[in-house]
């Protein structure tokens, strides 16, 4: 019993000792800075910075008044967006084998597009004018185009999954659920994605078009959204259609275009932070009122390159594997459990990676804001 | 596009309330549906056919497009800070007549202002900028220690030791960032050029907050609508000049014709620089800034910065093309990419 005890302190000690080492080499930010200053190109002088003028460092702008409720509204927005994007394309130039695709999409896309509306009118000072929204279709304003967007959007979403539910005969089997299986759904499918892209990007040119430092230097945070969109898209459909056993032809598709999508994402946010500049140091640095150790941890490296490289392994295996699988499939069994646990894993990060990227861009919009110097400099220095 | 004007009237004074009716006054009667509602719905009904159409029409009341108002000239300030010796007395006067509600006082521990901010409740705001000592710790400028010793024997307004004050207003630009960016067509502007935040149809989306590139405009928990100053409109339309201009005891804010008060600007402007005060300076006075100029512009003594202005922002609604540029190209890279991921076997 003693030595239980003992060996249980030592085993305790050790793993404590551990955690302090990977606490100590995680919270060393030199390679966090190194890492800021190569993507943005910017080489922080805060001696230099001390000598601009400002107001006392109070606030050159006014706080955005957006929180948790846009982040989910962006990041379930995406899903939404992708989700139908995703099922029409498998609808229109998949296979028999991608019925699983465009049904999971279309259900999905529903389901992630249902509280968008109630998240926007919560974050409204007067929920109850919301439909004050509807009194103007202004090109200009991209928050009125897309509000408009997302109405005409639902009635794509929504009637694409009641046909699907309809097909699916999960509405019974009378006339109205026949009529509505016989609608052409890969007619609607077409509108329906170019409504699903301009959901999808319309909240980075939301954001660009502010007077927000971080949003609005780069005008690259459109780009940046629609391919996040797609991205936290395929991994979640391919998260269920892991979750119940899809044919793997279906799966190869997906993780496909997740590989672009991802590849897409990594070279928009690198276009955004490098035409940022010190504006995006509000995201990238690892300053106290900066949001670099969460942006770098579970956005940059756990929400994009580490899948990324997931991926790419996996599709070469997954060819490998395919070669190998005419020779023999007495492997077989063992080599497919492994995969199917890394594209779990996957499909995980890429989803929590989209989340931070939302809220980690929102945060840190907000410390821009704040920060008076940035906001002069960018309202000074060339565009 | 350009806004609609549907509602102009004179703004509602009365704050915490403000705004509007609620939601259940502002529908019609027939809408009425309580726990007399179907009462209500057969006296509806009993009705001839003139009080059905009346109904009608106060339903799509809202959606009707009103015509704009006759415009008149358009009017603003010009707030010359060599003139201001930060009284104060602007804030309080714009709070009484708006009749803004006042909050705790707060140290702010840095200078005598205490306001530190425009935003919902304070449509005024006097900047102190407090240069007492500055030279000696190595100016931004680089004011040399030579001019330090000639500095007693100057006068108060040439002298580096001095207080730069500044009373900073909603600059109601020719090209409003938060009226290009308001969804719902309440910020509109007036007859009088002047911009201005229709309290009764703002829905507090805080899109105008993000736009607006001075930090003037901002969304308050009290009412939940976007609150600014509105050039007291109520005044303009009894012809009376607003109650900041009115109040400023040494004329340090000029309401009056935008064009006028520019040719005034560029008179005091050339005074100042011919009696050697070289470092005096418009901002917003000229066509520059936003691409159309501010209506309420200042005479700075020093650079904008100084006074947390900035030079030169970029108008906002300029974004949304090379914006909408990017996005579209990068969706249009995504859509090849899956018609060839889901085309290739």
């Amino acid at each position: 019993m003693r030595l239980e005890r003992h060996s249980f302190s030592t085993w305790l000690a050790t793993g404590q000792a551990l955690a302090q080492r990977l606490g100590q080499i995680s919270s060393g930010n030199g390679w966090m800075e190194r890492l800021a200053a190569l993507s943005t190109g910017y080489h922080p002088d805060p001696e230099r910075e001390q000598q601009e003028p400002t107001y006392y460092d109070y606030p050159a702008l006014k706080e955005p008044v957006w929180r948790w409720e846009i982040v989910w509204y962006f990041f379930l927005g995406g899903l939404a967006a992708g989700c139908y994007f995703i099922a029409s394309l498998a609808a229109l130039f998949g296979n028999a084998e991608d019925r699983a695709t465009r049904r999971t999409g279309y259900y999905l896309s529903l389901l992630a597009l249902l509280p968008c509306p109630l998240l926007l009118i919560k974050d409204l000072g007067r929920p109850e004018r919301f439909l004050n929204m509807l009194r103007m279709f202004k090109v200009r304003s991209p928050m009125s185009m897309g509000v408009w967007c997302l109405v005409s959007f639902s009635f794509f979403s929504g009637l694409s999954a009641l046909i699907q539910a309809a097909r699916d005969q999960w509405l019974g089997r009378w006339w109205g659920a026949r009529w509505l299986a016989r609608l052409p759904q890969r007619l609607l499918a077409l509108p329906g994605m170019v409504l699903a892209l301009f959901l999808g990007g319309y909240t980075g040119v939301l954001l660009a078009t502010t007077s927000i430092p971080l949003w609005s230097r780069s005008k690259m945070l459109g780009a940046v959204f629609i391919s996040s969109a797609i991205s936290t898209s395929s991994a979640l459909i391919a998260l269920v259609l892991r979750l119940s056993a899809a044919p793997a032809a279906a799966l190869h598709k997906l993780e496909r275009l997740e590989w672009g999508a991802l590849l897409s994402e990594l070279l928009a946010l690198l276009a955004f932070l490098r035409g940022s500049g010190r504006a995006a140091r509000a995201l990238v640095g690892s300053g106290p009122a900066e949001h670099g150790p969460r942006f770098w941890r579970l956005v940059a490296i756990g929400g994009l390159l580490l899948p990324w490289l997931l991926q790419t392994r996996l599709l070469l295996t997954r060819r490998a594997h395919g070669e190998a699988a005419t020779a023999g499939a007495a492997t077989q069994q063992s080599e497919r459990s492994r995969v199917r646990f890394g594209g779990l894993l996957l499909s995980l990060l890429v989803l929590i990676g989209g989340y931070f990227l939302r809220r980690t861009i929102i945060e840190a919009g907000h410390s821009s804001s704040r920060d008076a110097r940035t906001t002069l400099w960018h309202a000074r220095a060339a565009r | 596009m350009p806004a609609s004007v549907t509602s102009v009237g004179r703004p509602t004074a009365n704050f915490p309330k403000a705004s509007g009716l609620p939601l259940r006054q502002m529908l019609p009667p027939l809408w009425h549906v309580g726990n007399k509602g179907e009462k209500i719905m057969a006296v509806e009904a009993a009705r001839p056919l003139p009080g059905v159409l009346k109904q009608l029409r106060t339903l799509l009341e809202p959606l009707r497009k009103e015509e704009p108002l006759p415009p008149q000239t358009a009017v603003g300030f010009f707030t010359d800070t060599s003139l201001c010796i930060g009284c104060k007395a602007c804030e309080i006067a714009c709070k009484q007549w708006n009749q803004l509600p006042a909050r705790e006082p707060v140290w702010a521990g840095t200078s005598y202002d205490n306001t530190r901010e425009l935003n919902a409740i304070n449509w005024r705001h006097v900047l102190f900028i407090e240069r007492i000592g500055r030279h000696e710790e190595g100016d931004h400028d680089g004011r040399g220690a030579e001019e330090t010793a000639a500095a007693p024997t100057e006068l108060p307004f040439f002298n580096p030791d001095r207080w730069l004050m500044l009373s900073d207003v909603c600059k109601h630009c020719a090209n409003a960032p938060c009226l290009e960016a308001c969804p719902t067509g309440a910020i509109i502007r007036t007859e009088f050029d002047t911009v201005y935040v229709q309290q009764d149809v703002c829905n507090g989306c805080g899109y105008c907050v993000v736009a607006c590139p001075f930090g003037v405009i901002a969304r308050d928990a009290l009412g939940g609508t976007a609150r600014k100053c509105t050039l007291c409109y109520d005044r303009l339309k009894d012809g009376l000049e607003p109650a900041c201009a009115k109040v400023c005891p040494t004329d340090s804010i000029v309401f009056g014709p935008v064009d006028q008060l520019r040719q005034q600007a560029q008179a005091r402007l050339a005074q100042l620089h011919e009696r050697g005060l070289r470092e005096a300076r418009l901002y917003g006075a000229d066509d520059t800034i936003l691409e159309g100029g501010l209506h309420a512009f200042f005479l700075l003594l020093d650079e904008p910065a100084v006074y947390n202005l900035p030079e030169d922002p970029s108008r906002p609604s300029k974004h949304v093309l090379p914006a909408s540029f990017w996005t579209a190209l990068m969706a249009l890279v995504l859509g090849l990419f899956g018609i060839f991921s889901f085309r290739r076997r």
